[in-house]
């Protein structure tokens, strides 16, 4: 059920109408103000507070205030979304995507020059369905199949151009140390040593250049068409935590760096964060290595398959936050008697003070809830599953100010449920990001095409 | 059979017990006696609901066990060897899921409905135990759906006993498997432009596929009349006819629904189980007027049935069961746990579907399917001590099997956690 009263009619007429209109879910209603409130039987606030009888009041896209009924000061003027039967509850954050764009990585095995912002498809069904199953915010990456991939970006899933979506643009750098297909492990170990020595000799090349009073990188930059001004003509001396160093590189105005190399020396300088695949135990090693010897450690978010459990002591002592993907339970079989063991990840990566993140990788295991509602059953702790849905996958994307917990001040990206989150029958029924209403499940055609046997195509009814 | 309170219990009991052993125990304590040795296969569990999947519901109650067989199950306080959260009867999976790969099924001809898998079951393989683990203690093998009639199927216990013939197969002769689709003509080309081979043959296409099947029922009919006349199979095809081998056809887009709903028409087959059903919604007359049965298809979260990309949208058992159609669920078996058979239930629920039937459809009505239901489906006296435990209410997302008993012996140990 749902209530839009705008109590003060002109006011809203007044208002801008047009904020949520342009929303890639067909079922967007308008936003007539910039304040929104929301009412609800349970307000989920974080894994530990839960508030009964709650509400919600969003202003300017975030969080005002959040309490029970009555102690909460209410704009009068504000709309009213929600009801009794509602349970609210923080947007689910996906830690990690390749999904939304329309190939997940590139033939090139080391291209940290492309970005993320030039293949997401706004329109692409995975963020209706993000939407669907009441995620709201998306670490959109490359996927695993490279060596050293592109750059990622934070989105919403709403908006229909990329602008509308970002929520931080260039955010995140990919690497495997799982082999890319049809690489060996030790081409694939190579090339990423590879990739960081031609960088390092390229820095030195260009500084050597400048020490010589060359002006290479200046004159290739223009070349390229690349404008040197403000920032980008200044030059910083290399200030990273790698085994190695550059002296000398603040001769050479940060615009005129090299297209590919740039973002490589951003991540060595830890200045965008790094999310590092790993399909096995032994690629966690590769991958804490790489990251320790060329600086970006500190930054680095392991995205792991579920055998890495048995690497979880390096990990645990590396202090890196990781996302599992693939199954939960880990199932090997012995070699030699056949015997088949099962072991459940996330447990092992809870008892050795792993920060763990789950996430929803393809379409049939999608929907973080479904993620969470069976790492209880495994054996998880309710508590430490809503966290590896919400405030565990802020943190690894450095957005927990702001994302998964309802909290006063964060975004107003909030989902409310028809019941229990983890409950096997509870739908989302309405999904409300930065305060703007983004999706109302009664409205939503292709809800009833999947969960109520509507015709997709009218036209394959038999006329009567 | 409900039990007052646990004194009277006692005596009723002992009544009950079967088994000749010597030490039969007229009190209720957890000791329970076994003849041989080898695993342990008499006990008494506890636990605080227990689904029999006859209708009812026990809370807190008790099954003893002996011998493998159940013995008795009824509500009371009494000590038992352990106690669990829930008890569902052993999960029976009835599609051709389990199937053993292409070697199930002989392709020199199209039609084999004569060849039965049981000769190349491989009761070594770890799959069974897999199954076992997720809870699924009979299952169906059938015939790889590379023919249009691929053969007789046959029931097996995911374990207890020897991985023996004797130990295992329940039940051969379950029906005959048929497949309509793209699946059968899959391997197979025309004769021109390739080299001549084994698999330049009809079917090629859907047609060629319903042909395959009308044919091989012509003759059947033909050989009725005509003494000297006769195929290899015609016994089984004619089996069938009679209604007294089910035929299980796999059909899940809905032209392949009506092809196999408009062959049943046409030869009068009594007994017919669609599997793999996915688009019966907007065939829902259809179904209903011809008496089918339905295996669906393994619920996906995205609607899409992993055969033919059929739309399997959530509510398709929730309307079956309004319309008072027999279905069972399936799941083709997975190596995931968290897309088990164990889970469909849930799914289903979600879809709408009321909890009781959506057990039913993974015990009892699988088992009625395949015609085992004398032995296995329900936790009733007398029949197979196939058990699954679970970690709180059954068939919810956030519950687990931590338990899984068949035959009366233990596979997986709810006591020590999820590996034996």
């Amino acid at each position: 059920m749902l209530t839009l009263e705008p109590t003060r009619l002109k006011a809203a007429v007044r208002a801008c109408a047009l904020g949520a209109a342009l929303v890639a879910a067909p079922t967007a209603l308008a936003q007539t103000s910039d304040s929104l409130v929301i009412e609800a039987g349970r307000i989920v606030v974080d894994s530990q507070t839960e508030i009964e009888d709650g509400v919600l009041v969003i202003q300017g896209g975030r969080v005002a205030a959040v309490g029970k009924r009555g102690e909460v000061e209410v704009p009068w003027e504000a709309p009213v979304l929600g009801g009794p039967e509602f349970t609210a509850f923080p947007g689910f954050v996906e830690a990690y995507s390749a999904r939304g764009m329309d190939r997940a990585n590139e033939r090139i095995d080391v291209a940290p020059f492309l970005d993320v912002r030039d293949s997401i498809d706004p329109i692409n069904l995975y963020f209706q369905d993000c939407l669907r199953w009441g995620i709201t915010t998306v670490n959109v990456q490359q996927g695993p199949d490279c060596v050293i991939g592109g750059r990622g970006r934070l989105v919403k899933p709403v908006g229909i151009t990329i602008d509308e979506m970002t929520v931080r643009p260039g955010y995140g750098l990919v690497l495997s140390a799982a082999p890319k297909s049809g690489l060996s492990r030790a081409t694939q170990a190579g090339t990423m040593r590879e990739a960081f020595g031609e960088l390092r000799r390229y820095l030195e090349g260009i500084v050597q250049d400048a020490k010589d009073g060359g002006d290479y990188a200046r004159r290739e930059a223009l070349a390229q068409g690349r404008e040197l001004e403000g920032e980008a003509a200044k030059g910083r001396p290399f200030q990273s935590t790698a085994s190695w160093s550059i002296d000398g590189l603040e001769m050479i105005p940060r615009g005129a760096i090299d297209g590919k190399q740039g973002p490589l020396l951003d991540l060595v300088e830890g200045r965008v964060p790094a999310f590092f695949h790993c399909g096995g135990p032994h690629d966690v090693h590769l991958a804490l290595e790489t990251a320790k010897q060329n600086g970006f450690l500190e930054r680095t978010t392991l995205v792991l398959q579920p055998e890495c459990w048995k690497a979880a002591s390096a990990i645990a002592e590396a202090g890196v936050p990781v996302i599992h993907t693939g199954p939960m339970v880990h199932t090997e079989t012995d070699p030699v008697t056949g015997e088949e063991t099962e072991t459940f990840v996330l447990e092992v990566y809870r008892d050795k003070g792993i920060d763990f993140s789950l996430s929803s990788q393809n379409s049939s295991t999608s929907s973080l809830w479904y993620q969470a509602a069976r790492a209880v059953g495994h054996g998880l702790t309710r508590e430490q599953a809503i966290d590896a849905v919400t405030v565990a996958p802020a943190r690894a994307l450095g957005m927990a100010d702001h994302l998964g917990t309802l909290g006063e001040g964060r975004l107003a990206n909030v989902v409310l449920l028809s019941g229990d989150p983890l409950a096997t029958t509870t739908m989302v029924e309405h999904v409300i990001v930065e305060g703007a209403h983004a999706y109302d499940r009664s409205k939503d055609p292709r809800n009833q095409i999947l969960f109520e046997g509507a015709d997709p195509l009218d036209n394959l009814r038999s006329d009567g | 059979m409900l039990l007052g309170t646990a004194p009277i219990a006692a005596a009723t009991l002992a009544a009950f017990t079967l088994g000749a052993g010597p030490a039969t125990d007229a009190t209720l304590a957890a000791t329970t006696v076994q003849d041989d040795d080898g695993p342990r296969t008499s006990w008494i569990v506890t636990a605080d609901e227990i689904h029999t999947a006859t209708g009812r519901v026990i809370e807190g109650g008790f099954v003893r066990i002996g011998d493998g067989k159940i013995t008795a199950v009824g509500r009371g306080k009494i000590a038992g060897d352990f106690h669990v959260a829930a008890i569902t009867p052993g999960l029976v999976e009835c599609s051709s899921g389990l199937s053993v790969g292409q070697r199930s099924v002989e392709q020199d001809s199209e039609s084999t409905p004569h060849v039965s898998v049981e000769e190349g079951l491989d009761l070594f393989s770890t799959r069974w135990e897999r199954e076992l683990r997720r809870g699924v203690t009979t299952a169906c093998v059938a015939p790889d759906d590379r023919n249009v009639l691929g053969g007789l199927p046959v029931v097996v216990k995911t374990g207890g006993g020897e991985p023996t013939m004797d130990d295992r197969v329940i039940k051969t002769r379950v029906g005959v498997r048929a497949a309509m689709g793209s699946e059968p003509s899959a391997g197979n080309s025309p004769v021109f432009g390739r080299a001549f081979g084994l698999f330049n043959r009809r079917p090629t296409t859907r047609m060629g596929v319903e042909w395959v099947f009308r044919r091989t029922f012509y003759d059947a009919l033909r050989a009725q009349q005509d003494d000297d006349f006769t195929f290899e199979g015609v016994e089984t095809v004619n089996q069938v006819l009679a209604g007294e081998l089910p035929l299980f056809i796999q059909a899940a887009p809905r032209q392949d629904l009506m092809t196999a709903l408009g062959l049943k028409a046409e030869f009068s087959i009594p007994n017919v189980v669609i599997d793999a059903a996915a688009e019966v919604i907007p065939e829902a007359d259809a179904v209903v007027a011809s008496g089918a049965s339905l295996i669906f298809a393994p619920l996906e979260f995205d609607g899409t049935a992993s055969v033919e990309g059929a739309q399997l949208p959530w509510n398709a058992p929730a309307h079956m069961a309004e319309l008072g159609v027999t279905f069972a669920l399936s799941a083709r078996s997975t190596g995931n746990a968290d897309y088990s058979l164990a889970m469909q239930p849930a799914h289903a629920i979600r879809g709408g579907l009321d909890p009781v039937k959506a057990l039913e459809a993974v015990t009892i009505v699988p088992a009625r399917l395949l015609g085992v239901d004398d032995l296995v489906g329900s936790i009733e006296q007398g029949k197979h001590a196939d058990l699954v435990f679970w970690s709180g209410a059954p068939f919810q997302y956030t519950s687990s099997v931590t338990g899984v008993m068949v035959g009366g012996e233990l596979a997986v140990d709810p006591r020590h956690g999820e590996e034996l």
